[in-house]
């Protein structure tokens, strides 16, 4: 039976309804990388989400709305509370708004220290 | 014996100065009340199974629809061609509701006593209470009409049947674009299979107001017993979609 939550939560993270709403405004045909700095980080349910203030050439910032899964499932991916400060330097991987607004899904965060994060569990593990 | 215990039981009931048919369901009295042994246990927390036929989402196939939900159905058909979502209420906080509550992609806990079963899922913390002490459905002058419906519940074989009506007629659907009307009947058998390690609900909807007939289908969960699959306090709050972005978008029709 160990298998079985982590089964659980891989079939979930695959599935469109873990989200409290619809992502029809979602453009998931195309990912974006937002290099900039933390704002906020909500570490909340039913949704945890971050805001990056992110620098265009010209050096006007622009804050992003990233919105991402649950404090459950970002746990068993290796999130904490405390894996985003505000001030820190990251690089964000999202799927945008198609209606253009600074926004989008949570793909992936890679972290000043090189380490990348998802929403992914590790792969489960046969049982014994 | 049995003499013995009803005589304390009555005693008892006139020094709370409570009748019996008005003690509720967590009243020792109540509780302590002598009945046939239950046909099954559900206390536990379940996840939906998503791979079982069906899944998470009622319908399709769907029922023939009344004219006036098949606008609704048309609508969310044509929205959802445009690649934009129908009423998306849930993503405005609107309680899912009975029956889609059952099957959101979160686990969801259930405690059975011997007078009433709680089932809270662990979407919005959203509470059901199927009352099992033998009173009939709340007086429909009096019912306070919810999205979960009022729901009583008997075992029937190897099934705890629970029937619920009493639904709330706005901002609930069954599945996009059908609606659920204040005439909304849903009968649930309830089954444990795989030794316990699954369980099965057969629904029964009717809903004379949205479509015609019965609508049928059946769902399974899969029990879990890991802390992380535990419920937590999940509160949509007034200020969350200010942080999720899509809720928000041009994509959500009204």
């Amino acid at each position: 039976m160990k298998w079985l939550p982590a089964f659980v939560v891989a079939t979930a993270l695959a599935a469109p309804a873990f989200a409290h709403h619809s992502a029809a405004g979602i453009d998931r045909s195309k990912s974006v990388t937002l290099a900039g700095t933390v704002k906020q980080f909500g570490w909340q349910n039913p949704h945890s989400w971050m805001e990056v203030d992110v620098p265009n050439e010209a050096g006007v910032v622009t804050t992003w709305k990233v919105e991402m899964t649950s404090p459950a499932f970002l746990i068993r991916a290796g999130w904490k509370a405390t894996t985003l400060k505000p001030g820190d330097k990251v690089s964000v991987k999202v799927f945008p708004l198609k209606g253009g607004e600074p926004g989008g899904l949570f793909q992936s965060v890679t972290l000043a220290d090189g380490s990348t994060l998802t929403e992914r569990a590790a792969a489960p593990r046969p049982a014994p | 014996m049995k003499r013995v215990t009803a005589t304390a039981l009555a005693l008892t009931l006139a020094v709370a100065g409570v009748s019996a048919q008005d003690l509720g369901v967590l009243a020792p009295a109540n509780l302590a009340k002598p009945r046939p042994k239950p046909a099954l246990d559900i206390t536990g927390t379940w996840f939906i199974d998503l791979g079982f036929p069906g899944s998470w989402r009622f319908g399709p196939p769907y029922p023939k629809l009344t004219p006036d939900a098949q606008k609704h159905f048309d609508a969310a058909q044509k929205a959802r061609a445009e690649g934009k979502v129908y009423r998306d209420d849930i993503g405005q906080c609107w309680p899912a509701g009975v029956p889609l509550i059952m099957t959101r992609v979160w686990s969801i806990s259930m405690v059975q006593l011997p007078t009433v079963v709680y089932m809270i899922s662990g979407f919005m913390n959203s509470l059901r209470v199927v009352n099992m002490d033998g009173r009939p459905h709340t007086d429909p002058d009096l019912v306070v009409r919810t999205f979960n419906g009022d729901s009583i519940g008997r075992f029937e074989g190897d099934a705890l049947v629970v029937d619920t009506t009493g639904f709330i007629d706005h901002h609930h659907w069954i599945d996009n674009g059908i609606p659920a009307s204040d005439a909304l009947h849903i009968v649930e058998r309830i089954r444990l299979v795989d030794g316990g390690k699954k369980m099965q609900i057969e629904y029964t909807m009717t809903d004379p107001k949205s479509w015609e007939g019965e609508w049928k289908m059946t769902k399974q969960w899969n029990r879990v017993d890991s802390r992380d699959m535990e419920i937590a306090e999940v509160e949509c709050l007034p200020d969350l979609n200010s942080h999720i972005p899509s809720t928000q978008s041009k994509e959500n029709v009204r």
